[in-house]
Formats: C-alpha cells, structure tokens, sequence
C-alpha cells in the first residue's frame, strides 16, 4: 500500500536545476499521504461494483486519454479525472503517467488547456490539469504547473454592474468562468481555487477573492447551484453536484455558517442520490469536511452497480474511484500534511 | 425547414423598441447584441406561411400517440418521409423539484412520440439533451421520472453537454458568432425534434419549440448556464442555433404548462393541448396566442418572422383545433423587458 505512489513520482529522479525553482515554488511532492489511501478495492468483496468501475476506466484509455464515454473522442476532463482517480488508487503509474504527459502535450503556449483539443477554448479544464499533475508530484511537469498557475491568476471573470433587483449574488466579485470573457460561476471558480491552492498559491488575493466569491453565491438555505442564488423575485434551488464541488473547494476555510448549512444540505440530499457526477462530489465535498457519512461505501456501490447497466462514462467512473477515498487529497490540510 | 432559412437581415418596419426598454433590468448580461439595438415589429410584409397542428389533450392520460398521429397526417408526413431516419428527440429538461413536474416536458409525451415514430418505420429514435443548468444529467433523469420512461420504453439517452464536438458555419447571422459547436449526435441525426414544455420565459418572454433548441448547445464549450450564448444575446442565440441545425418538427407539451416566473421558478398552467409543426416561429407563435400573449414583443420571434418563418396569425394555416377554443392568459413577470410580451 505505501508503494502506490512510487511510479508516478519520480523524485529519485535529479531535476534540472531549472525546475529545481519551480520544485521548490509549488512545493512538488505527492500530495497523498500514503496513510490516507483506502485499501485497494480487491481486498474488499464489498467493493465489487467499484473494482469493476476501475476496471472499465482502464479499459477505456486511448492514446493515454479518456474521452467522456468510450466511443468519443478524447478530452481533456476525463482525462484529467481518471489521472487523478487512479493516482489515488495506486499500482497503475505508467497509465497514469501517459495521461499526465498527454495532458502536458495538449498545453498551449499561454498555458492553458483547451476542452476539447483541436479548439484553442474554454479552457476552464485548466485547474483540473494542475491538480493531477500537483498530485502526481512530478517533477517534470513543475513548469507545466507554473504556466498553467499564471494563465489561470490572469483570467478574470467577467463583472456585471451590481442590481440587487435582478441577481441575488454580488457581481463584483471576481471569479473564473467557464468561458473566457463571460462571468463567474461556481463550478470553474471552484477548480482554480483548488487548482492554485494545489500549486501552492493557496494566499494569492485572487484565490482569497475566489473563495469569497463561493460564499457569496452560495443558497440562502444551504448549498450551491450553478452560481445564480436569486433572480428576479424568487431564490433559486441548489444541487448537489455543485454543492460538493464548492465545499471542497472551501475545506480548512474558517467555520462560516454558509459552509455549515451546505453541509447540512448534502447531509439531507445525498442519502437519495445515486447519480454517480452528483454522489461522487457531494461525497467529495463531505470528505474534505470531514463529514463523510457512514453509509457513503454502500452509496457509492450501489452507484456503481447502477452505472454499469448503463452506458460507460469514464468521468463519472473517475468520480465514484476519487469519491471512494476516505479523505480528499485536494484539501490544504493534506498538502501540509506532506509538506510539514 | 432549410429552406426557410435566410441567413441576412433584412430591413423591416414597424415600431422600434428602446434597448431601455428590452434590456430592462440587468437584462445586458442576457441579451448583448445586435438584437438588443435593432428590434423592430415583425415584417409588415411576411410572406411566408406555414401549417400547425393543434390536438386536444386535457390531460397526460389522453391518448397521446393518436393525437400525434393524427398531427403528423395532418402535417402530411408519412411514412415514406420517416422511415430509415434517426430521429433525435430533444425534451426540455431543466431541473427538478419536488412536486414542481410543471418544468420539463412530461415524460407520457416523449414516449407517445417515440412510439409514433417507431411505428412509422424510423431506424432509430433516442433521447438527447444538455441541460443549462444541471451538470448532471442522470440526475434530472432519475428525478424528473425520464430516466425510468426511457429505460422502459428502450430508448438511448445522449448527453448533449459531454458529446463529441463538431464545428459548423453559423447558418445565421444574428450573433456574432463565426461557427458553432454542435453535438455529434445532432449532427448525424436525420431530424432533430424538438418536445418543449410551453412556458413562460423570465428573460426571452416565452420558451417554446425555438428556445428548447438551447439545450443542444454542448455546455462544454457554453458553460453552465451557457453563459457564452447569452453574452451574444439570447434571442441572437435562439435564432442563430435554429438557422444552424434546422430542427424538422416540433410536438409540444402544452397540456399543463407554466406561467409567471418561468422557466423554473413558474406555476402550473393547464392549457390542455398538444401543438406541432415543421415550422417553429409559427408553431411559437401560434403557442404565444394560446396563451393570450403577443407574439410580436417577443424579440426571437420578431426577428424570426419572413426569416425562419411567419409569426402573423394570417400566414398560419391553423389545423386541428382553434386557437380560441384553448386559449388561456398566462401571466407573465412584471418586468420592464417583458411588457411588449403581455401587451401592456
């Protein structure tokens, strides 16, 4: 179990003094402690549906990529998801790696990553490169990491002038957004908060403004939606999905009453939810509060279950894989952990 | 449809609207091109025409697939014209609440048009959609009761938002848009339908067959909602996705729609029909007069008509039952943008 993390980084490795700087900027080493890794899931019966699900992942890589579901063409999410997923659950590091040198060939010049690769953008994916190849703890990718940081710190959401009568939220905030030059919303904020916290930017005043930003949009009643809270005259309904998303960008945040009830809210939810996407990251964002429910196992088995009678889709079997970790590897406390 | 289409603006006359006026409230984040500074009254001169089809539904246990049927024969599309197609049926999922069934199109809906064109020989028919709001799709599908109608029907679902993706022309040239990315699926899809719930829309006035079309914008490259679309105008979006894919056929879910806050946050209207058409600026507009709503304040069917289609009620040749027998007022948001839509 403690080697699961050796193929992927490659520390014994000497660094060109160059990324030496970069080494000691992003703080590069794994950010999963061996102790926080679950046992694998072949030592589990109980496990049997999620060993299946990481078999059919596996099954499903391409070139070193995944596309959303078998048939399709690679992507850069997928990608991003599966690498990250499988890091996690160790013993396949040359999978691993194929899919975080093919995340770095897909890097454009600014630093970004497209969606899809052969359009220049969104790159809102960008942030979820940077955590699987922070993860990875690879040095080979610390510039890829430094680019990638810069692109995301000068990208800016889009501001509205500010109309309590329209938007519940405050639209000065600035965020990112899942279209370059189009407003902020939860979801892509969310990942470049994790992103550049991963990167060791976790202080920088745009992260700190993202993080404000999260609070403010979330529900009046708890948890988040897309970003919108109110529009017009009524207050809108929050999701799971988007509620794990941003809890976890927000764990070891100070206790604010907004996170509070966003957990409540998940608490309430997830116990009826089996849609791998939204049971993975309410799940997630619960983990990293350290607040996953007792019964999340069985949850996540029997999302597994219901997945396989339906068409593959390699994200949501990276999500139920990362979702099944009994912490998160993405909060700050991990990275200290590691980084003392 | 494609040869409706005609992808330059032409002059028009009639009432100029104020942007102040359309843009209302906060509205320049929604509506942000050349729409906003050039909306006028639909052509005083449309010379288009189009038929629609009205049947009477009270209720979701009406017999659906002989109502569709008949607005199939009634349209003159026969077997001959669907047999071998893939036809892609595009509901209108949003969200889902709790008792709230009022936002997406009804399942009993979607299944009685499946049967209808498996009946008629199609080669294909499966289920397609990428909610604005909703990551996740299974989610929805699992909530909204559509999920269980598909599996038991035997449908395939496509998640429009996580698709390949395919780069087109813009068929219009309301946005300011070069190209779009569209699905591979609505791309290789012999006709794209479009099943809308009949709804009042807090921003574009009303949603119906056109609106729906939204939802096949991959949100991978819009965004959730998608934001990009709305940043070049929604109305601009509407009209330009519509030239673009050129949908064929249209079967609406107007046996209980929603009025005031739509397209979510409404109440349940009873209307108790079903509407189709080949033509959506007419079956829209025609929907709009159900409701007891203008047509022409609603700016993607203003600039749609003698484009995409004709909205003026004489160019209609209404099939089935009359609008006056079904019409029933919808009330609609009191906001400034929205008055031309309710006549005010």
């Amino acid at each position: 179990m403690c080697k699961r993390l050796q193929g992927v980084a490659v520390l014994n490795e000497e660094p060109e003094p160059s990324v030496l700087t970069d080494l000691q900027r992003f703080g590069h080493t794994p950010l999963v402690p061996d102790c926080l890794i679950p046992a694998p899931f072949h030592d589990d019966d109980c496990a049997m549906h999620l060993q299946t699900i990481r078999d059919r992942l596996l099954a499903a890589q391409r070139e070193g990529a995944w596309g959303y579901t078998p048939g399709n063409s690679v992507a850069v999410e997928p990608t991003c998801w599966a690498a990250l997923a499988l890091q996690t659950q160790g013993g396949e590091s040359a999978r691993v790696e194929q899919a975080l040198d093919w995340l770095a060939r897909r890097q454009q010049d600014d630093g970004s990553l497209p969606v899809v690769p052969d359009a220049e953008s969104p790159c809102w994916v960008t942030g979820l490169a940077v955590m699987a190849w922070c993860l990875a703890g690879d040095g080979r990718f610390a510039a890829a990491v430094s680019r990638a940081a810069d692109w995301l710190i000068g990208t800016r959401g889009k501001l509205l002038p500010y109309n309590p009568a329209v938007f519940g939220h405050d639209t000065s905030l600035t965020g990112w957004s899942w279209v370059e030059g189009t407003h902020s919303w939860v979801e892509p904020t969310a990942y470049a908060v994790l992103a550049l916290r991963s990167a060791g930017q976790g202080e920088h005043p745009r992260v700190r403004e993202g993080v404000r930003l999260l609070l403010d949009r979330a529900m009046p009643g708890g948890g988040w939606n897309y970003g919108n809270t109110r529009v017009f005259h009524n207050t809108l309904r929050p999701f799971p999905g988007p509620s794990g998303v941003a809890l976890t960008a927000l764990a070891d945040e100070p206790g604010d009453a907004r996170i509070e009830a966003g957990i409540e809210y998940l608490r309430t939810q997830l116990p009826a939810v089996r849609s791998p996407m939204s049971l993975a990251w309410g799940l997630i964002g619960l983990t990293a509060h350290d607040t996953r429910p007792t019964d999340a196992d069985s949850w996540l088995e029997e999302s597994a279950e219901r997945s396989l009678r339906r068409p593959p889709c390699a994200l949501h079997d990276a999500l139920l894989l990362f979702a099944s970790l009994q912490t998160c590897p993405l909060r700050r406390r991990a990275v200290e952990t590691v980084h003392g | 449809m494609a040869d409706l289409v005609q992808t330059t603006v032409l002059p028009s006359e009639g009432r100029k609207l104020s942007r102040r006026e359309l843009l209302g409230m906060g509205g320049a984040l929604l509506l942000g091109g050349g729409i906003a500074t050039g909306l006028r009254w639909a052509s005083q001169r449309e010379t288009l025409r189009a038929e629609v089809f009205i049947g009477k539904a009270a209720h979701y246990r009406s017999d659906l697939v002989s109502i569709i049927r008949e607005g199939l024969s009634t349209l003159g599309i026969t077997r001959d014209e669907v047999r071998g197609k893939r036809i892609l049926l595009k509901p209108n999922l949003v969200e889902t609440a709790h008792g709230e069934s009022h936002i997406n199109t009804n399942p009993t809906v979607l299944v009685a048009a499946a049967e209808v064109f498996r009946s008629l020989d199609a080669a294909d028919v499966f289920v397609a959609e990428g909610q604005g709001h909703r990551r996740d799709s299974w989610l929805v599908l699992d909530e909204s009761g559509m999920g269980r109608a598909i599996d038991e029907a035997k449908l395939s679902f496509v998640d429009l938002n996580h698709d390949d993706i395919v780069r087109v022309p813009n068929a219009g040239s309301w946005t300011q848009l070069k190209e779009l990315f569209l699905p591979r699926a609505v791309t290789e899809a012999d006709w794209v339908v479009s099943l809308p719930k009949l709804k009042t829309h807090h921003w574009a006035g009303v949603t119906c067959a056109m609106k729906n079309m939204f939802g096949v914008m991959p949100s991978i490259i819009y965004g959730w909602p998608k934001n990009a679309l709305h940043y070049q105008g929604i109305p601009e979006s509407i009209l330009d996705i519509n030239a673009t894919v050129k949908p064929a056929l249209t079967i609406v879910d107007a046996i209980v729609g929603m009025e005031g806050d739509g397209p979510i946050m409404g109440t349940p209207k009873p209307l108790g029909a079903v509407v189709m058409g080949r033509n959506f600026p007419a079956v829209d507009a025609t929907c709009v007069r159900m409701m007891n709503l203008n047509p022409f304040g609603i700016p993607y069917l203003a600039q749609a008509s003698n484009h995409l289609g004709p909205i003026r009620e004489e160019n209609i040749t209404q099939r089935g039952e009359p609008i006056a027998a079904l019409r029933t007022s919808f009330e609609i948001l009191d906001a400034p943008h929205l008055r031309a839509v309710a006549g005010r």
